[in-house]
């Protein structure tokens, strides 16, 4: 009884990870446990019931899930818990969605009272038609997603046997000249395939794209590809002509400006959206052609309106990507069960130790505020009070320091505030990307850091994701959405992919003691430091001191 | 074949038995016991009464319940070969005679069956319990026997079945009973006689053939029905309906009185099977989460429990509370506190407003070693007869049964926990039973009565569930300290009359020597199995803390107050936040006690953000100071305070700096310039808004006074209301008095009118015609007597309405407390 697993009664597991059995008591829980912490010594997996129907899903069976924990556990596993994984197991499978030769889409049941249980349930019966026979009813097919959803909120998840629709064909084949996929984008791909549909969790920069361009070439189908913004679109595209057998002109923007559709479309999430009287006349782009696959990038992001229209896709393979799979709104859940659930996950210090991202060192600066300013903070109004303390003017001359420290490295400053973003780049005498900043524009400023004609670009949050700068070592936060984690992990990221010399990567936040700020930030570094990425806390006065 | 010396009574029977068999008797029903009967014949009398009887069936095991059965059924007294053929049909008895043999002295042993050798005689009372009437069918499903059945049937109707089963015609209706039950009970002359029923009359048959023996005929039975009539092989009871005779029954049954015979006990069966190790660690990580459970229910109630309830108990919401704080469903809530209530580490405090709290045998427990808290629980838990699986449910008067409350009690409960243990114990070890064979075991062994709840099995679900949450067992199946506490000391007195197959012997409690005898084998097991406490953790950078197992107490007391508890079980997730540390801080400890400590209890360097946190909160700790103050000095001339601080007269002040140019003092501002005055000081007094309050000489006042209310020597003023008011009620008593009276020559003056019932009523009624206005005597519900005057409008029921002079309203009068009535002379008005 020396396992590197504990198994505790609130049902999470930690592993500790300097045993010498941790790598296998890694691989035994990873298909039924989700990873919520990976700090430097102990990590913390849970147990939930999304998991593991996942792993039964999948193909494991309680019977292994309890050999797993028993085996590895340090502990005696509570009883109560291995019963309770037992027949959470057990609900699986109980139902299940299928073709039907008359029917179309039915809903079977192996357990009668289930079924009646079910369809007792008022969410339940506008989903559903007649009765076929005692165990089966008609589901309308328009429902599939609705009513997956539905079912695993009652507890009753639905194994889903209806198949895919292979979509109309189209030949895509990655070029793998000069570069190969990955080992773990590999895997990434196959999980997804293997499943069908789902989500692959990817740290920033370790090259998602790749992942999606590899499930189009399994799919070999027409593929729709939604993304954040334009400038992330034209990267894609660009990604995909430069990785694939696919030619600029298969690829389709539909975007604010371009409305191309093509046997590969990438569309943003913006157009997708926009409402004119009442209805989103984009959405079409979903009818469009006959999909073979639809990719969502930053799946993490995905707008609720999207979320509905995804319920009624679910004839088709989908993927979502993301590096942060937290949602500061909680409807993780809603991406699992429209989406898929989590195909393949990587722990961010995992794919550091094999070499696919920089290592970073993570510092906070704190910087103290002068006695006129902290009595200016005590006054301010509640709303006003994070504006405040998160632009105060201490902060510029921090950051300037950090700058000048780092001459000669490509460096970011981002920041929330344009009044701000402004001043600093005006002070830093650095161009300033924002909102208003023209596609065009962008793209030339990005080309111009990215080839090292300019050192240093301040950016606002239109810079947060899917931005390809992989020169940038060095970031520094100013100010952020407030407590946001997925935006803190984002930033960081841009500063991950792994340099040409193996150089560490910096990740400056500078942060307001003794305000709200500080608070804020405390709560955004969550997510980062549970995956394992340790801050230094660096008082202001030492950066300026150094500076001096 | 009766033997010369058979005992012709129960008594005679007993009186033959020697004293090892009597005490076994007594022991197996000790009602009959109370109380002590004079002599054997009182003892045999008590036996048959139907009370004890009762019981004692009650308490039989399955199969000897079917061989009382089955002699109930049987002719009086029955032979052997009668009672074997009707246990074990016409087939081969094989096993079943042992098992018959075991029964058949049990039932003796218990006075329930008696007679010689060969001569079974079931105790009376027991034959009409066992017996089957229509109104109450038998377990066994028989109906009445031919005799009984035909008994009062018309000679003539007799005879017609007599002929159409074949038979030759007899002299009497006895004798003729006695040829169909010959022929019924005839097994070769039954099978040639079925062989020519029509196959729809067999079909009937096999429907009643195995109970309830009763069928509907109409008036016209259809043919199939009436060649069974006509035959005897139905029997009419009432209009339309016929009975299954016993014989006919039993020769389509081949003999056996019921369909199943359960002459084994049902084994219990494993349902999985885990390596004894795996069970006795998982047995004794829980029994560690079960202390840890009882001592965080207990620290959650330190400082003051929940309140009791009137009716003793805790409430709903309380225990929602308890069920929260603990983090476990609101039953296994319930069984946590009861199961420190039955240790004794629990209980209401007596106050006169009653709250639960620990009791002082909490603090001793506390410091005992930890298996050997944990046997305290476990034996506590074995032995009481508190049943927490019943909190939440209601009692027979619909009230609900909260934890900690009183009708909690079931005397079963130890019982049915110790022999569920026990079977658990027959398994081999790390075996797992299968909850429902053990289930079917204690049903066979204690058959449930007609009364709907099973008790009895309820109370066996509950132990296994206790069981495993208390660490007894593990993985379902019974552990090595589980297995000591009843070996220990729990071995039961072998029975006089062994249960066929190790049928349960009764139960006795344990004296306390046993169960600590027991105790102290289990504590002896189980320590070794217990985790080893650590004395360190392990820091993360996300401010979080594992302790990767128990931790020795001190270190966890001491990490309880510095970090959140995140997550419990085998390890313990800490983690560190602002309010925290602060919390630490507060309880006395320094900065860089704090960082000591971290540094010698973590295998791990402190990381970075961890010391910052500490050293941040420690910043600000106690950066801003609040105390109070009743009086304060305040001076611009730091030369002229600190001559006062330095001044012997002033020590009596308590003075204090609290900045350069302020001093306090907890003396109330005019002592303090009392004080300072005498010391040649000339202060002055300041408002609360700073500025200097002038004061003139001393003048003392008392604190807010009202002026006094004037008080009069005579009765005060009455109003004009009132003063109408009684006007009019003056008035009135004295037309009542004094008003001349027409016929009322009885009356005198001041006593109240009195006339017959009648007349009173007549008068009444002539005064309601008229209009007229009458004086009458009333005596209200109180007794009190008293004359009113007035008009009656209505009279009707009993009661008069009327309007009255004296009241000045109308008012309804019963009458008969009206004591009489007189009119009034003619209103002089």
């Amino acid at each position: 009884m020396n396992g590197p697993l504990i198994v505790q009664s609130d049902k999470t597991l930690l592993l500790e990870v300097d045993h010498e059995q941790a790598d296998a008591c890694r691989r035994a829980i990873a298909p039924f446990a989700e990873l919520e912490r990976a700090p430097e010594h102990i990590h913390t997996y849970r147990l939930t019931p999304l998991g593991l129907w996942n792993a039964r899903a999948a193909g494991h069976d309680a019977e292994q899930v309890v050999d797993a924990l028993v085996e590895y556990s340090r502990y005696p596993v509570p009883h109560a818990l291995l019963v309770d994984v037992a027949e959470t197991m057990a609900r699986y499978g109980r139902l299940t969605l299928s073709k039907h030769p008359t029917h179309g889409l039915v809903l079977t049941s192996t357990d009668r009272p289930v079924l009646e249980e079910i369809l007792r349930s008022k969410k339940v019966q506008p989903l559903v038609g007649a009765r076929v026979d005692p165990d089966t009813v008609a589901v309308h097919p328009s429902e599939r997603g609705q009513i997956k959803q539905t079912l695993l909120k009652l507890g009753w998840p639905a194994e889903d046997l209806a198949g895919y629709v292979d979509g109309e064909a189209h030949a895509i084949d990655l070029d793998e000249t000069g570069w190969a996929l990955r080992p773990y984008q590999r895997q990434a791909v196959e999980n997804f395939w293997h499943g069908g549909s789902g989500v692959v969790v990817l740290p920033c920069g370790a090259g998602k794209t790749l992942v999606g361009a590899g499930a189009m070439a399994e799919a070999k189908a027409t593929t729709l590809i939604l993304v954040t913004n334009t400038v992330s679109a034209r990267q894609w595209k660009h990604e995909l002509v430069k990785r694939t057998s696919l030619t600029e002109d298969e690829i389709g923007e539909y975007s604010g400006t371009k409305k191309e559709i093509r046997p590969v479309t990438i569309a943003t999430y913006q157009v997708l959206t926009t409402r004119r009287k009442g209805v989103y006349p984009h959405l079409e782009l979903f009818d469009s052609r006959d999909w073979g696959l639809i990719l969502y990038d930053e799946v993490h992001l995905l707008p609720a309106p999207v979320f509905k229209f995804t319920a009624d896709l679910q004839a088709r393979r989908r993927l979502g990507l993301t590096a942060t799979l937290v949602r500061e709104d909680g409807r993780e859940s809603d991406v699992f069960s429209l989406i898929g659930p989590k195909r393949f996950d990587a722990p961010w210090k995992e794919i550091e130790a094999q070499g696919y991202i920089a290592p970073a060192d993570c510092v906070e600066v704190r910087v103290n505020l002068t006695d006129s300013e902290r009595l200016a903070y005590a006054t301010a109004e509640a709303e006003e009070k994070y504006r405040f303390c998160a632009t105060t003017a201490t902060k510029r001359k921090v950051t300037e320091a950090l700058v000048r420290k780092h001459a000669g490295q490509q460096t970011l400053v981002i920041g929330q505030y344009i009044d701000q973003l402004d001043e600093l780049g005006e002070h830093l005498d650095a161009p300033v990307i924002k909102g208003e900043t023209t596609n065009a524009q962008r793209e030339k400023l990005f080309g111009a850091f990215r080839e090292g004609e300019i050192s240093v670009l301040v950016v606002s949050k239109v810079a947060n994701f899917s931005i390809d700068l992989p020169e940038a070592t060095v970031a520094i936060q100013v100010s952020g959405t407030f407590g946001s984690r997925q935006e803190e992990a984002q930033r960081l990221g841009r500063v991950l992919r792994p340099k040409a010399d193996g150089h560490e990567a910096r990740f400056y936040s500078v942060v307001a003691r003794d305000t709200i700020d500080q608070d804020f930030a405390a709560h955004r570094q969550r997510f980062l430091a549970e995956q394992g990425y340790a801050y230094r806390i660096l008082d202001a006065d030492a950066v300026l001191a150094e500076d001096a | 074949m009766s033997t010369p010396d058979a005992p012709r009574s129960l008594a005679e029977a007993l009186r033959a038995c020697d004293d090892a068999a009597m005490v076994a008797l007594l022991r197996a029903r000790p009602d009959l016991l109370t109380p002590v009967p004079n002599d054997l014949s009182q003892l045999a009398t008590r036996a048959g009464t139907r009370a004890s009887v009762v019981r004692a069936l009650e308490r039989l095991d399955r199969f000897t319940q079917q061989v009382a059965e089955a002699l109930a059924v049987a002719s009086e007294p029955a032979t052997y070969g009668e009672l074997l053929g009707l246990v074990a049909g016409d087939g081969e008895p094989g096993e079943v005679r042992d098992a018959l043999d075991r029964a058949l002295a049990t039932l003796r042993g218990q006075a329930l069956v008696w007679g010689g050798e060969d001569r079974f005689r079931l105790v009376r009372t027991a034959r009409e319990l066992l017996a089957p009437t229509p109104q109450r069918p038998s377990p066994t499903g028989l109906g009445p026997t031919v005799g009984e059945a035909m008994a009062g049937m018309s000679p003539g109707r007799v005879q017609s079945l007599v002929s159409a089963a074949g038979l030759a015609a007899t002299h009497d209706a006895v004798s003729a009973v006695e040829v169909l039950t010959a022929l019924f009970t005839d097994r070769k002359r039954m099978a040639a006689l079925l062989d020519e029923a029509p196959p729809a009359s067999v079909e009937v048959l096999s429907r009643l053939v195995w109970g309830p023996p009763y069928g509907q005929v109409t008036a016209e039975p259809a043919a199939h029905l009436r060649w069974l009539i006509d035959r005897g092989l139905l029997l009419p009871t009432a209009p339309g309906t016929v009975v299954l005779p016993r014989e006919v029954a039993l020769h389509l049954r081949g003999g056996r009185a019921h369909r199943v015979l359960e002459a084994t006990p049902p084994p219990v069966l494993a349902a999985r099977e885990h390596r004894p190790q795996v069970v006795d660690s998982t047995a004794a990580g829980q029994a560690h989460m079960a202390l840890a459970t009882v001592e965080e229910l207990l620290k959650d109630w330190d400082e003051g429990g929940p309140a009791v309830l009137r009716a003793g108990g805790l409430s709903v919401r309380d225990l929602k509370r308890t069920a929260v704080a603990l983090d476990v469903p609101e039953p296994q809530a319930a069984f946590w506190v009861e199961l420190a209530y039955a240790a004794g580490l629990l209980a209401a405090d007596g106050e006169t407003d009653e709250r639960y709290a620990a009791t002082p045998a909490y603090d001793t427990w506390q410091e005992l070693p930890v298996a050997e808290r944990w046997t305290r629980l476990a034996t506590a838990w074995l032995v009481a007869t508190r049943t927490p699986g019943l909190v939440g449910g209601r009692d027979s008067k619909e009230r609900t049964l909260s934890a900690l409350g009183p009708n909690l009690d079931r005397s079963a409960a130890p019982e049915v926990r110790v022999r569920v243990l026990e079977l658990l114990a027959e398994l081999p070890e790390g075996a797992a039973p299968d909850t429902e064979s053990v289930l079917a075991r204690l049903r066979w062994e204690r058959p449930p009565g007609t009364s709907g709840s099973d008790l009895r099995a309820r109370l066996a679900h509950w132990t296994l569930e206790e069981a495993e949450l208390l660490g007894v067992t593990g993985r379902g199946a019974l552990s090595a300290h589980g297995r000591a506490l009843l070996a220990g000391g729990l071995e039961q007195p072998t029975p006089v009359h062994p249960g066929p197959g190790g049928g349960a012997a009764p139960y006795r409690p344990p004296t306390a020597a046993e169960l600590a005898a027991a105790g102290k084998q289990a504590t002896r097991l189980l320590t070794p199995l217990l985790p080893e406490p650590l004395d360190h953790v392990l820091l993360q950078a996300d401010l979080t803390a594992v302790a990767p197992g128990p931790l020795r107490r001190p270190l966890a007391d001491a990490l309880a107050v510095l970090a959140d508890i995140e997550s419990k079980g085998g390890a313990t997730v800490y983690r560190f936040t602002p309010g925290s540390v602060r919390r630490a801080l507060d309880a006395g400890q320094s900065a860089s006690d704090l960082h000591a400590f971290l540094t010698a209890h973590s295998r791990t360097p402190v990381p970075q953000p961890l010391a910052y946190l500490i050293d941040d909160v420690a910043r600000k700790h106690g950066h801003l100071r609040i105390g109070a103050a009743s009086a304060y000095v305040r001076c611009d001339d730091e030369g002229v305070l600190n001559e006062i601080l330095a001044d012997k007269r002033g020590e009596g002040l308590r003075l204090r700096r609290l900045a350069p140019t302020v001093l306090a003092t907890p003396a109330d501002p005019a002592t303090l310039m009392e004080g300072l005055r005498s010391m040649g000081f000339a202060p002055s007094a300041e408002s609360a808004e700073g500025d200097v309050l002038i004061t003139r000489a001393h003048s003392h006042r008392t604190p807010p006074r009202t002026a006094p209310e004037p008080v009069p020597d005579g009765p005060p003023l009455p109003d004009a209301t009132l003063i109408g008011a009684a006007v009019r009620a003056i008035r009135a008593g004295d037309l009542a008095s004094t008003a001349p009276r027409k016929a009322a020559p009885t009356a005198t003056p001041g006593e109240l009118p009195r006339t017959a019932a009648a007349e009173t009523l007549a008068t009444m009624q002539a005064a309601v015609l008229t209009g007229e206005t009458l004086w009458i005597g009333y005596v209200n519900a109180e007794g009190a007597a008293s004359q009113r005057v007035i008009a009656p409008v209505r009279v009707e029921g009993g009661f008069v309405t009327a309007y009255d002079h004296t009241a000045d309203e109308v008012r309804t009068y019963p009458l008969h407390r009206v004591t009489g009535v007189a009119e009034l002379a003619d209103d002089p008005s």
